[in-house]
């Protein structure tokens, strides 16, 4: 196939391209001067904390060297933990502790680590290699979550997450991420984790993406990815859904986990959410981005400037619903509303520039 | 959203022909060249004086020189003398050069070499002055009857003034003709046939007058050729006195007008005057930037040849990283490739310069090999960030000396210029490197690394296409146009090339 003809499906579906993320979504709904908020995962706790949105709980913080000594504090009381670079990007610099033996530190992989070898991983954290300008960082120290045991079909090693993309407060996709033996357990798609859509409306997994590649079982345990129903799926969108508010962004990633305790957890919050989601789900972003921004549009022709979480919620429940044994139909759907391009930036254009 | 489209759109529609207008006025209005390699025929026209001088008098010799206003532009002039002061005077229409000593002894040499190129464009040529006036001559006796007699029938057979003097050369040269030769009282040389016409013509108020001109044919030492010319009250007419034929061909100089000769000298005797000319081939630029010494400031747009040599060699680097950073723009937004760093290649494609590309190539590899592998040693040693990058640092400049001696032992030059290479951006290559690597896996790693030689490599080649380097520091409107270009860039929204591919399994599965 031609790359042209790529193209021309590529748009006719609706699909996302870096270009156009960058500068129709992120550049034109984030402002800058919110990027704080979410590349520092402490303020976002914080902030999430002040919402009454779950997190998991925060141990301490190390913020100077002369701090890392008091790590032996801050975890004291618990085994297992997590250390993390509050400006890192893309899961980097994630050290996850799940015991302590004889002075040693166990990692979930079974790696023996000395107290030394910690220190000098959160003196890296501290002066900023894992940071995104390269800047001086600080180090998180939370609650490690235990995955729910749903996922253990599923998953291998490592803790699951999903991700909901919102604009402007309305979910558009949302993915089950699961860690792989390549990724290490992390739940990085770009470290070799598989990406699951899930179905906006029920919370039902549909097939995956795996390195670019369309997949429908999960390489390590073999088991289907698809028709796993995720428990609290509305906790989960409600949660996505009222991060517009939390942060004032606009174009959004939510990452959350399912605690086997504590439920539906808020991990982070990302600006530059990635667009695997695209493949994991079958669905172009741009298509359901075009759709979110005409019903915002319809809404502000009616003067409702504001629609309540609840509702915007419903809408993308009732639009977006993949029901699992109509895939093949649905596609057909998704056909219909994806909008050729160039409407599409007529449409925004009357919307304002960051 | 629409306003910041069409601002920028406007703006680097602005820039563009801005860019595009200075290029343009460069290239057709000042004839700059387009290429380094045009090259144009400039004359150089060499005369030589010589005479022997009178013991203990004054030396003073006065010689025509060519004026400003013929079709040719002076590219340069030199008198050259040993001990003679040199002025050069208006003389009329005329320039004079003026060498003048308080005593000279023996055979005297001067010297007087002119630069000349064709106008290429007419434009710019200077008006020629009109004729002067001057009175015509009394005449008497049988010259009035001559003269008279000769008229008559010139009068009949011409419609105009130009008709007029070319049947007068033609009676004045048949030696059949009584009156004529009367005039002439048997003096057939080409300076009494110039007088006879001139006489004959001012008595039917037609001013004529001498020009002599040089012809430009390389090699052979030449006089003046004689000419005359009448102002037809718009321009000057140019007539061969033998033949009668009208206007001047195009390899023919004005030297002077007039019946004076070429030269005289005070205070000396055997004046003999020799010219020569050469045709030699000139480089195009050259050839602009001497015409522009000569015009002085109103030639400021080719302002970057006037800063000194060694800046110039500076800035023609300089000019050609905008090239490099658009290439680097167009491999990241479009093509989707990988890099380490934003303009990183760049920087690394610049060091290309010194050490060509196989071996810039091999350097790099090498250094960044070894600095990956002494930075992984570094790793279980718990040392922390700047401290680490700082020992990182200093190993990099141990293994450039050592690679340069060990290169210089082996007789490889190109090892030496390993000194280029900028051993910062090395160090934060091979740090970001190895954290991709931990981060990533090597295979991205060797990826991204790859993704930057490739840009580099490129870049290297784009900065360095001398035809491009030569286009860029002679039409510095280019970079208005590189800007343009970015600026349009920076709404691209479309697929990267690497996308199609990445999202292909979205369009197959549908198959």
């Amino acid at each position: 196939m031609s790359l042209f003809s790529t193209w021309k499906d590529l748009r006719q579906r609706g699909v996302m391209g870096i270009n156009q993320r960058n500068a129709d979504y992120v550049l034109r709904y984030n402002q800058r001067h919110l990027y704080p908020l979410v590349d520092d995962k402490i303020k976002t706790k914080e902030r999430a904390i002040k919402a009454g949105i779950h997190v998991p709980t925060m141990y301490g913080i190390i913020d100077s060297d002369k701090g890392i000594g008091k790590l032996k504090d801050i975890v004291k009381g618990h085994s297992d933990f997590v250390i993390k670079p509050a400006q890192g990007a893309g899961g980097d610099g994630i050290l996850v502790i799940a015991d302590q033996f004889e002075g040693y530190y166990r990692t979930t992989s079974g790696r023996l680590l000395s107290t030394e070898d910690i220190e000098f991983h959160i003196s890296g954290i501290l002066s900023g290699i894992y940071s995104l300008g390269g800047h001086r960082d600080r180090a998180l120290i939370e609650y490690r979550v235990i995955p729910d045991p749903i996922f253990s079909a599923i998953s291998y090693e490592g803790v699951p997450d999903i991700r909901i993309i919102v604009l402007k407060g309305y979910p558009l996709l949302a993915m089950l991420r699961l860690p792989t033996r390549q990724s290490g357990g992390k739940a990085n798609l770009h470290q070799g984790a598989i990406g699951v859509g899930v179905d906006l409306a029920t919370g039902i997994t549909l097939d995956g993406t795996w390195l670019n590649k369309l997949i429908n079982k999960h390489p390590d345990t073999t088991n289907p990815v698809r028709g796993v129903q995720l428990p609290y799926w509305d906790g989960f969108m409600s949660l996505a859904t009222r991060c517009y508010e939390l942060t004032g962004l606009g174009y959004l990633g939510v990452d959350m986990v399912l605690d086997k305790d504590q439920g539906p957890l808020m991990l982070e919050l990302n600006a530059r959410p990635g667009l695997n989601i695209q493949i994991a789900n079958d669905a172009g972003l741009a298509a359901r981005c075009k759709q979110v921004e005409d019903e915002i549009d319809r809404l502000n022709a009616k003067g409702i400037t504001t629609a309540n979480p609840t509702k915007r919620m419903a809408f993308c429940q009732r639009e977006f619903a993949q029901p699992l044994q109509n895939l093949g139909a649905l596609n057909s759907d998704n056909e219909t509303f994806a909008a050729p391009t160039e409407a599409n930036s007529d449409v925004t254009a009357t919307n304002q520039q960051p | 959203m629409k306003g910041v489209k069409l601002h920028v759109r406007v703006l680097a529609l602005a820039l563009l022909l801005i860019g595009a207008g200075s290029t343009a006025w460069q290239i057709f209005v000042l004839n700059i060249p387009v290429s380094a390699d045009t090259t144009e025929p400039v004359w150089v026209i060499d005369t030589k004086l010589t005479f022997s001088a009178r013991d203990n008098t004054p030396v003073k010799v006065q010689m025509y020189v060519p004026p400003s206003w013929s079709k040719f532009i002076t590219l340069n002039e030199s008198f050259i003398s040993k001990n003679y002061g040199v002025n050069t005077d208006a003389v009329d229409d005329n320039r004079q050069a003026v060498w003048s000593a308080r005593r000279a002894e023996g055979q005297q040499q001067l010297f007087y070499r002119l630069m000349l190129t064709k106008r290429s464009n007419s434009r710019f040529s200077e008006s020629e002055p009109g004729p002067l006036f001057k009175e015509s001559p009394k005449l008497e006796g049988v010259e009035k009857v001559a003269v008279e007699a000769l008229l008559k029938p010139i009068r009949e057979h011409s419609a105009d003034i130009e008709t007029f003097i070319r049947e007068a050369i033609k009676l004045i040269n048949e030696p059949s003709n009584d009156n004529a030769r009367l005039l002439l009282g048997n003096n057939y040389t080409q300076d009494n046939k110039s007088m006879v016409l001139e006489l004959l013509l001012s008595s039917a108020h037609i001013p004529v007058e001498r020009v002599r001109t040089l012809r430009l044919i390389s090699g052979v030492a030449q006089s003046p050729e004689l000419w005359m010319r009448s102002y037809n009250g718009k321009r000057w007419l140019y007539f061969n006195p033998e033949t009668g034929t009208q206007g001047l061909p195009d390899d023919r100089v004005v030297w002077w007008t007039g019946n004076d000769s070429i030269a005289k000298v005070e205070g000396g005797r055997h004046l003999k005057v020799e010219i020569t000319a050469n045709q030699k081939v000139m480089n195009s630029i050259t050839l602009a930037q001497s015409i522009a010494e000569r015009k002085e400031n109103k030639f400021w747009a080719l302002s970057l040849y006037d800063l000194p040599l060694q800046s110039q060699q500076t800035f023609e680097i300089i000019l050609m990283i905008p090239i490099g950073v658009m290439l680097i723009l167009l491999l990241r937004n479009v093509v989707g490739l990988e890099t380490l760093g934003t303009f990183t290649p760049v920087l690394i494609g610049l060091a290309f310069r010194e050490t060509q590309v196989v071996w810039g190539i091999i350097l790099f590899t090498l250094i960044t090999a070894l600095g990956l592998s002494i930075r992984s040693y570094l790793e279980h040693l718990h040392l922390q960030l700047l401290s680490r990058l700082s020992v990182v640092l200093t190993f990099v400049v141990i293994i450039m000396a050592l690679i340069s001696v060990l290169g210089h032992r082996l007789g490889l030059d190109r090892g030496l210029s390993i000194a280029l290479f900028p051993m910062v951006i090395l160090t934060m290559s091979i740090e970001r490197m190895s954290i991709v690597w931990e981060e990533r896996g090597g295979l991205h790693a060797g990826k991204v690394g790859i993704g930057t030689l490739i840009a580099a490599t490129l870049s290297h080649l784009m900065m360095t296409y001398p035809a491009w380097t030569y286009f860029v520091f002679t039409f510095p409107g280019m970079l208005l146009i590189f800007m343009a270009f970015m600026l349009i860039l920076g709404h691209y929204r479309g697929y990267r090339l690497t996308e199609l591919f990445r999202f292909n399994a979205m369009i197959k599965g549908r198959q």
